[in-house]
């Protein structure tokens, strides 16, 4: 009797430890781009390099990222390490749902090393500590079928929004072709935020400003947000856009990069990642070695410069996690150059002097100038509303337009009564 | 000795402990799985909580919510497209269509042709299909570019050109119709056979006999006896829709514009997206108190029903 509880003993504590080492030494990265692949590759050589050290990946849609994870860490769980948005670190941090990296990086040498990565005033929060470390960078710029623009006519890349218009008219007229293929519609993480960002930020205007007193304030009036409803709409009106785009609300979707590969659509404007796609699916349908027939080029300027936004990813080590340190140096291998080089090689990297060491040859030369020219969100991340709520608002608002619900000035108005609560 | 001699106040004491411990259980998983959260999301609704400030909560700030969401006007068209497009309109069409479907299986010419299994089985397969893969399914079948249903229309020549339903007003609320009525079909049609079946049939045959037509022994013989069933059918289809967030999310996101905005994604945004769970909350305990009202009724209809059986 004795001897069988001692072997009961035995096979439970076996069991225990088992499980507790199995526990101890597995991480968790949460994942939420296509190129997923990639990443377990790298994180198979993490293992092989870190023997007893598991990598789990959980992938969730983007849209999901922040209320997944800010449930989550609410009732003390989630991840340990997750990748998100740059403009969604500050809402972590206010969350309490991330562990600053300050602790990690207090050795003088790591601390040097920040200094090296872009948006670092995003990963900022107003206690002055870093909550993220940036890992990706990029932004979105025009793609053109140069094929297409030939057939119409078209010699030189349009340089303004209303040349831009012109353009894509005339390849729709000229060859029956979608002239600007985007995703015009209003669910959760959509394009138009950005589309009519670019066009307020060339305009001079902005939809969030700082004011000289340090609050934060609308940058644009109705009548500036009613012009830029009315330039998307006309698209819509002018054929020059299906109307189908309506219901399409991200730039990754088959409806998007499927006519630009197959030569149906002029242009369309999108993150390096997709035109890399773009370019693998057209050279996988043209085997015969011709040039790719495209191009990229900077997003139309009005009265200021063409300008996009700073976008990329960044990584959070949650705070809940129990292992902090293994977090930590997953995230560093993560943002390793030699990650960027053997395994994550549609992104670029967010520390500006692997970004120097790109070359984007003459397909991405765009992307190289729009990078070049990008703003951060800053007043926007900043200020008291929440980036996802304006970037739903304004969906929201411009697609009334788009169906005919509302007129650009009473959406104008909405959006604006929308923002301007949420600002007191 | 009688049996009231037995019913000393002891042993009806006795008995109604002996109740409630045999009921405890069920009460308790009740009281947590189901009041608890009720009564949480009542406190959420009277206080201003984030979603950026779960772990400091919010600020009790008494029936604000209620006055801001109900005297939204925004608030009442969410309402309006909930209870008329998202919820009458769909359970009536199911209503008449399983019925009208029902009536066809059940019909002596599918049963002369012996179709009447092979009609059950099909009519699994959509009730056997996930919402999501059928929101899927039904999207790309609607695609203007490479969907079926566009190059079917355009072939037969009743469309010119083909048609972005998901992206016209005028569509949009008949195409989500169609996917939810596509899906959730085959309950109300299932349900209807199984009334129908046990219709007597020679109360069929005696009103026939006395000179009824057709459709005069469905009104009066048929359409009677299965009405406690449509009854009951109508309403949980009312439960399944009113509160559904599935259907609209994945086929429109509550778009184009907010045209297909139902209370679900409107909670769904004002929670998740905009982070304001104190007024998300606050629709939500005004979607569970209109429900409340259809289960009130719902249950007098079924108290009903076994009255009637009992007679």
């Amino acid at each position: 009797m004795r001897r069988r509880t001692m072997l009961f003993a035995c096979v439970l504590g076996a069991c225990a430890l088992w499980i507790s080492t199995a526990v101890a030494g597995t991480l968790t990265l949460r994942y939420s781009d296509p190129d997923w692949k990639d990443i377990r590759a790298a994180l198979d050589q993490y293992e092989r390099d870190n023997p007893g050290t598991k990598v789990a990946l959980d992938r969730v849609s983007p849209a999901d990222v922040m209320p997944q994870f800010l449930r989550e860490t609410a009732v003390g769980t989630g991840p340990d390490v997750v990748q998100v948005g740059f403009v969604q670190v500050k809402d972590l941090a206010t969350a309490q749902a991330v562990l600053p990296l300050d602790d990690f990086t207090k050795p003088q040498k790591a601390t040097q090393a920040l200094a090296d990565y872009v948006a670092l005033d995003l990963a900022t929060w107003k206690d002055g500590k870093v909550y993220a470390l940036p890992w990706t960078t990029d932004t979105f710029a025009m793609v053109y079928r140069t094929d297409l623009m030939q057939k119409a006519g078209i010699t030189a890349i349009p340089k303004t929004w209303d040349e831009f218009r012109d353009a894509a008219k005339k390849v729709h007229d000229a060859t029956g072709k979608v002239g600007f293929q985007f995703p015009f519609g209003s669910a959760n993480g959509n394009g138009i935020w950005f589309a009519a960002n670019y066009w307020w930020w060339t305009h001079g205007q902005a939809l969030i400003v700082k004011k000289p007193d340090g609050s934060y304030g609308l940058g644009v009036t109705a009548a500036d947000v009613a012009d830029d409803m009315r330039y998307f709409d006309s698209l819509l009106k002018a054929g020059v856009t299906p109307k189908a785009m309506i219901s399409v609300s991200n730039w990754a979707d088959p409806v998007i990069i499927e006519p630009l590969v197959s030569g149906d659509a002029m242009s369309t404007l999108v993150p390096p990642a997709n035109f890399k796609q773009i370019l693998v699916e057209w050279k996988e349908r043209n085997p015969n070695g011709s040039d790719p027939p495209f191009i990229s080029a900077l997003v139309p300027e009005a009265t200021a410069p063409s300008v996009t936004h700073a976008g990329g990813r960044s990584l959070v080590i949650n705070a809940n996690t129990p292992d902090p340190k293994g977090a930590w140096k997953l995230v560093q291998f993560l943002s390793s150059k030699k990650m960027f080089s053997d395994y994550y090689k549609t992104q670029m990297p967010a520390q500006k002097t692997l970004l120097k060491e790109i070359d984007f040859g003459p397909l991405l030369q765009g992307y190289a100038e729009q990078l070049q020219r990008a703003r951060s969100w800053g007043p926007y991340a900043e200020g008291p509303v929440p980036i996802p709520m304006m970037w739903n608002e304004t969906a929201r608002d411009f697609g009334s337009v788009f169906v005919g619900e509302s007129t650009p000035d009473q959406a104008a108005q909405t959006l604006l009564a929308a923002i301007s609560k949420n600002l007191k | 000795m009688t049996a009231a001699a037995f019913a000393t106040p002891r042993r009806v004491r006795t008995d109604s402990l002996v109740t409630w411990l045999l009921i405890a259980p069920a009460m308790l998983v009740l009281a947590g799985f189901y009041l608890y959260p009720t009564g949480y999301a009542a406190w959420i609704s009277l206080t201003d909580l984030s979603f950026l400030h779960l772990r400091q909560g919010g600020d009790f700030i008494g029936l604000e919510n209620y006055r801001s969401v109900l005297g939204s006007a925004a608030f009442w068209r969410v309402m309006w497209r909930t209870a008329f497009w998202l919820t009458a309109v769909s359970v009536a069409v199911r209503i008449v269509l399983g019925l009208a479907l029902a009536l066809l299986i059940e019909s002596a010419t599918i049963r002369r042709y012996r179709l009447r299994t092979v009609l059950r089985l099909a009519l699994l397969v959509p009730w056997a299909t996930p919402h999501i893969v059928a929101v899927f399914i039904w999207r790309w079948l609607l695609d203007p570019q490479v969907g079926t249903i566009n190059k079917a229309l355009v072939a037969t020549g009743v469309l010119q050109q083909p048609h972005a339903f998901l992206a016209d007003t005028s569509t949009v609320w008949a195409a989500i119709i169609t996917i939810i009525v596509w899906n959730s079909l085959p309950i109300a049609t299932v349900s209807f056979i199984a009334a129908l079946q046990s219709v007597p049939r020679d109360l069929q045959e005696a009103a026939a006999l006395d000179g009824a037509g057709r459709i005069a022994v469905f009104r009066n013989v048929t359409l009677p006896h299965i009405m406690p069933t449509v009854a009951i059918i109508s309403m949980l289809l009312v439960f399944w829709t009113f509160n559904n967030f599935v259907y609209v999310w994945l086929t429109t996101g509550a778009g184009p514009g907010r045209y297909t905005d139902v209370l679900a994604t409107d909670v769904y945004m004002r929670g998740f997206v905009d982070f304001q769970l104190g007024a998300s909350a606050t629709i939500g305990m005004i979607m569970a108190a209109t429900l409340a009202l259809f289960g009130v009724i719902y249950t007098r209809l079924l108290a009903r029903r076994a009255l009637a059986e009992r007679l």
